[in-house]
Formats: C-alpha cells, structure tokens, sequence
C-alpha cells in the first residue's frame, strides 16, 4: 500500500532497497517550495529514519500539463475509482487537474465524484459549438483546481469523423487556455481496445495501468502495456487494486511483487481491497476526503503522490503482522 | 519387600496424621488395618492394584516369626519415614503463600488486601478506558447516540476535508522499516526487486507479443477507404458503437475551431440566432411583420404574465427578443 521513503542523505544499509528513484527533472513550477519539510532526530543522527511522503510537498517532475491515460484492458478494475481519487489527491497536493471521462457510451465518473448533476454540457457540444470548451468544464467546489470534463451524455453519440481526433484537440485547447495549462490532465479510458480506448490514448504521455491481481486482469493488462508501447507511450506504472493481505498470506492470491514479475511494470501504488470505497461511491465521495481516512484512500493518496514524482514504489506491504501487545493490554491496557 | 509395600501406603494412607500414630501399633493391627485398607482398596480401586495387594497380603501372612514382624514393621516404618519424607519435600515445594495463609492472619489480609486492590484497579481502569473510548464528548458517536447521524455511515460522515494532507498520524513506518502501520493494523514490508534490465526483458517480449500501430481514423463498416488514407490506419467500427452515429453536421475544422474557441457565442448558438433573425428580417420585408406585432390594446388583455412591464415597453419589445425568453404558456398560445 504504502512504501517508505529514505532521506538520501542518511546512510543506511537498506537504501539500495528504499532510495527512491531520482527526480528526472524537477520542474520548476513546484508548489511551494523544494525544501522538505523534515524533522531530523539530532540526538542519533545514525539511525535509519524513514520518513512517509507526507512531511514534505511533492516536486512536480516533468513537463506540464502530464497528459496520464488511465487504463486497464478489462473492466471493473477500479480505472474510474483510480481516477477520481488520484485526481482529487493530486488537486489536494495543490496541482490543478483536469479529469476526462473518454468512456463515450458509460461515463461513470462523474457519479464517483458527485458531479452527475452539474454535467450540462459535454465534449461532444463542445465539438457541436453548442457550448464553448469552458462551459463543458465542471469545477469541484471542494477542490476548485480540479475541473470535470465528459465526453459525451448517457446514450449520446460522438461524430465518427474525429472521435480519434478530439481528445487530441481538448488537450491542446487546455494548454492554452487563459488561466494557465493544467498540472495534470487524467483521462479515463473505457475498457477493452476498441475505439474508445484509441481515443482516450491518443493525446497521452503516461499512462497508469490499473489491475487487480487475478490472471484474467493481469493478460489484459499485458496487452494494453502492448499496445501502450507501441504508440509510443513508454513512461507505463501500474496500480494493483483491491489486494487482500489475507488472502496473499494464504496463498489464494498472487501477491503484488507477483504481479510485477508477470509484467515487469513499475508499481505506482498497491490499494487494498477496502468496503470503504463502495460506500464512499454511494455517496459521491471519493475516499481521499474521507475522514478518518482509509486504507484505501491512503494508498491512493500516496500512488498521487508518486505521479507527480515520476516515482515507484521500492516497498510494498505483503501481509499484516499480528500487534504485538503489551504485558497489561489484556487487563485493558 | 519394602518395594512391594511402599507403593502401597502411598495409595492407602495419604494423610500423616495416621501413619503418626501407628507406630506404636502391633503389628497385628497394624495388619488388621493393613487388611481393613486392602479390603477397602479391593472394593473401590481398580483391578490392578487389587491384584497387587492380595499379593502383598499372602507375603505378609507367609512370615511366621515375631523378630520378622518386628523388622518388617521397621522396614515399614522406615519406608513410611521415606514417603512422608517426600511428602514433606512436596509440601514443601508448594508455593509458601497457602500455608503462610494459614500461619499468620496478619499477613494473610494484607495479602488479600492486595489482590482485593489489584482486582479493584484492573476493573476500574478496564471501565475507564471502555468509557473513554465509547462515549469521549463531543465525538461523531454522541451524534450516532442523538439520532443525527447513522451509525452504518460513521466512515464517511464526518466533515470531510481534511486540511493537511500533508500531515497524517495513521501511518508510521516501524523502526526497522520493515514494517509499516497504518490505522492501527501492522504490515510487513517487501522490498520491490524489479530492476531495469527485467523491465527491459518484459519490453521487448511485449514488443514481439503485440505490433499494433494506432489507427487513426476510424470509418464504419461498409464505408469505403478515402484514397489519401493508409489502410492500416483506419478502425473499423460496427454499426452500433456509439461513435458510429452519425454523420456529423459540421466539418472537422470547424469542429476543431469550437474546441478552440475561448471567448464569445459558441459557434451553433450563433448560427442559430443568425438564422432567426435572417427569418425574422425575411419576414418584415415581406410586410408580414404587422401580424405578429402585438396591438397594445389588445395586449392590456394578457398583462398579468408582464406585469413588470409596461404596455410601452411590451409595444416596442421586438417578437425576435421575446423568442429567446421564457414565455408563458399563455403567451406561446398567442398568434
């Protein structure tokens, strides 16, 4: 779920294991400032001290916007659920994002996010001139930087004639436009390969593959990385979603370091199976916000924090450890 | 002998009391008893040992002479002397506290008050901290408790922004960094062994696995290939996929240029609007204009809908301004 980071600085035996990769080049449109904020222990300068990505901001690395494709091959992974919460994590972290659903025939996210009732205008009145791009836009008021944009109503259709060609434009026009390109454009991609997955790849740099680890997930996310590499969209991460810690220790399911032999894929986040995120579903809120916060929704919020440094994890959690208990936590201690 | 009848007393007469007192017994008696408790053993023990005191029984009846009674009691007293011995040790080996119980009282309530105080604070501290966790003031629980606030939704309820991200006390990472904690629940950490040269590896497997190229026109099935297009670039599409629709009414540029546009009337609405008013001039220069013109006179009839307005301004208020408003359905009604 979650993977420590080292400090650089601190000599350790272990850091050939958790140093995290090198920024490839830090932008210089970071947030606030580069120094991290962390808090040194002066009395054993030695130790190991693994610090958690949240004691600093994150470093925008690369050029912007990040043009991220989110896709999996097979449905029912968890894209659209990785979207809006990394999404709304990477709005959090204070980069603003605009999130496409490129799913033309079964938009899904804006009921995650709680939107469905402010989408009046899609890309495909955008493309009609029914509506300007700006209209079709959809700002989250919990988050203002983050903007929601579909591509096309339940049912409605997108001319043939450029559907290969209108994501490609929308993110040209979102470069830009007057109050500054987006840090981030996340687009959703539908499943399978067909047309609509053409569409939602064609204007990406990167792309984060989503997969869970069962072997029908993991072929189709084989393939997708085939395809993926073919066009040209080599800078590929994947997320395990809905790893059961239990099961992995029972040998009933593949564990993430598993799955990352049968694809030999970066790992951008592992996300727990959690009961929280259909509930947060239900309700239109994605589970970054929850609080207190889930297992889920950390992880989440972590692989967010990874994507904006072009980092992979270097440790992953493999199976909970029974809490060592105190001498007197059986007398309610 | 003594190795026959040793076991025996161990199982006859387990309380010293009796053995004290029997040594200034006959032997007879002594027997006598012997029997009485072999007797006794007969009925109640099990068939082993039965078999083993009669035994015994027939070897202590076989010796005639009083000398051998009298060093057979000794060897018995002897064997007694042994196992109340072990016994003693046993007791001995106890834990003391049972018997200084029984010694001194003194000791014995303060050791009581003790355990009584332990068990006292061990409660009070298990109802202190079951308290504190359930009902802590002010908690979303009191607001379950109220009735505000389902219990089912705790998860997701609370006020859900959390300000700083930046900052969060459900996770720490253990020591030895080898473990992990996160809300409440210890993980164990694995390091990721993937290096650059399996990544490597999966990429050029991947490459001969699959070669694709990205269409990039798509064209329904049944259309024919524009000459200037590379056959492998177009994506066939059925007829019932949703970007199958639809002859577009506007162009690719124009497309284009909406996607584009940034400031002003969408390019549609505009059109739209060209096109009434085109009508609408069409219209007055062909005199008709005098039909839809509303009569002021007439119009006092339908004022309720304008009551904000005046008969002046509803008399200078163009039919090609109204259009665009929300009418009433009255007012649609009017030729």
């Amino acid at each position: 779920m979650l993977s420590p980071q080292l400090l650089p600085k601190t000599p350790n035996p272990l850091s050939s294991i958790y140093t995290p990769n090198p920024f490839k080049s830090l932008n210089p449109k970071t947030l606030k400032p580069s120094k991290p904020n962390f808090k040194p222990k002066p009395h054993n300068p030695t130790t190991i001290q693994s610090v958690l990505q949240w004691n600093r901001k994150p470093q925008l690395a690369g050029d912007t916007p990040r043009v991220v494709v989110i896709t999996s091959g097979k449905g029912g992974v968890g894209k659209t659920t990785t979207t809006a919460n990394v999404g709304l994590s990477l709005a959090r972290l204070g980069f603003s994002v605009v999130a496409i659903d490129a799913d033309v025939g079964l938009r899904n996210l804006d009921l995650l996010l709680g939107l469905e009732n402010r989408v009046n205008y899609t890309v495909v009145e955008v493309l009609n001139g029914d509506c300007r791009l700006d209209q079709a836009l959809v700002r989250d008021k919990r988050w203002s930087n983050f903007e929601l944009l579909c591509i096309s109503k339940p049912r409605s259709k997108l001319p043939i004639g450029f559907g290969g060609k209108a994501l490609t434009w929308l993110v040209d026009a979102l470069k830009a436009r007057e109050e500054g390109s987006p840090d981030f454009i996340l687009i959703d991609c539908p499943a399978g390969i067909d047309a609509g997955f053409i569409t939602a790849i064609a204007p990406a740099n990167e792309a984060v593959l989503v997969t869970t680890p069962d072997i029908t997930s993991l072929r189709d996310a084989d393939r997708v990385t085939g395809l993926l590499e073919c066009d040209g969209i080599k800078d590929i991460k994947m997320i395990v979603n809905r790893v059961r810690t239990d099961m992995i220790k029972g040998e009933d399911m593949m564990s993430v370091l598993d799955v990352q032999e049968m694809l030999g894929l970066a790992l951008l986040g592992v996300i727990p199976e959690d009961s929280e995120v259909i509930r947060s579903t239900n309700r239109g809120y994605p589970l970054v916000l929850n609080k207190p916060p889930t297992l889920a929704g950390l992880a989440f919020e972590q692989a967010a924090w990874r994507l904006v440094e072009q980092d992979s994890m270097q440790a992953v959690v493999v199976e909970e450890e029974p809490k060592k208990r105190g001498f007197f936590s059986f007398f309610g201690g | 002998m003594a190795l026959v009848w040793n076991p025996q007393f161990h199982s006859i007469s387990s309380q010293p009391s009796i053995c004290g007192w029997k040594h200034g017994i006959s032997s007879n008696i002594l027997e006598h008893r012997r029997e009485l408790g072999l007797s006794y053993s007969r009925y109640n023990w099990v068939q082993q040992r039965t078999a083993r005191s009669f035994l015994f029984r027939a070897l202590s009846k076989s010796a005639n002479s009083d000398e051998d009674k009298v060093v057979k009691t000794e060897t018995e007293i002897n064997g007694w002397k042994n196992s109340i011995g072990k016994l003693q040790e046993t007791i001995k080996s106890f834990p003391p506290v049972v018997f200084v119980m029984k010694k001194d009282v003194g000791i014995n309530f303060a050791i009581g008050l003790c355990v009584a105080t332990t068990i006292l604070v061990v409660a009070v501290r298990v109802y202190v901290a079951r308290k504190v966790s359930s009902s802590r003031p002010g908690s979303v629980a009191d607001l379950v408790r109220r009735g505000q606030l389902r219990s089912d939704r705790r998860g997701i309820s609370s006020p859900l922004k959390y300000e700083d991200p930046f900052n969060n006390p459900l996770v720490k990472v253990g020591k030895s960094n080898s473990t992990v904690e996160m809300c409440g629940k210890v993980y164990r950490l694995a390091p990721v062994t993937l290096t650059k040269e399996q990544q490597a590896i999966h990429q050029k497997r991947r490459s001969r696995a699959y070669q694709w190229k990205r269409p990039t026109m798509f064209l329904k099935e049944g259309d024919s290939i524009p000459s200037d297009v590379d056959p492998d670039t177009v994506r066939w599409i059925p007829a019932n996929h949703p970007f199958a629709t639809t002859a577009s009414e506007i162009d690719e540029g124009l497309a284009q240029n909406n996607v584009y546009q940034k400031h002003g009337v969408p390019f549609r609405i505009q059109a739209e609007h060209e096109a009434l008013q085109r009508k609408l001039e069409a219209l007055q220069s062909e005199q008709k204009l005098n039909k839809l013109v509303i009569d002021p006179t007439n119009a006092k009839d339908f004022e309720r809908p304008f009551k904000h307005l005046t008969s002046h301004e509803q008399a200078g208020q163009g039919p090609s301004n109204r259009i665009g408003s929300d009418s009433s359905p009255e007012e649609m009604q009017k030729p």
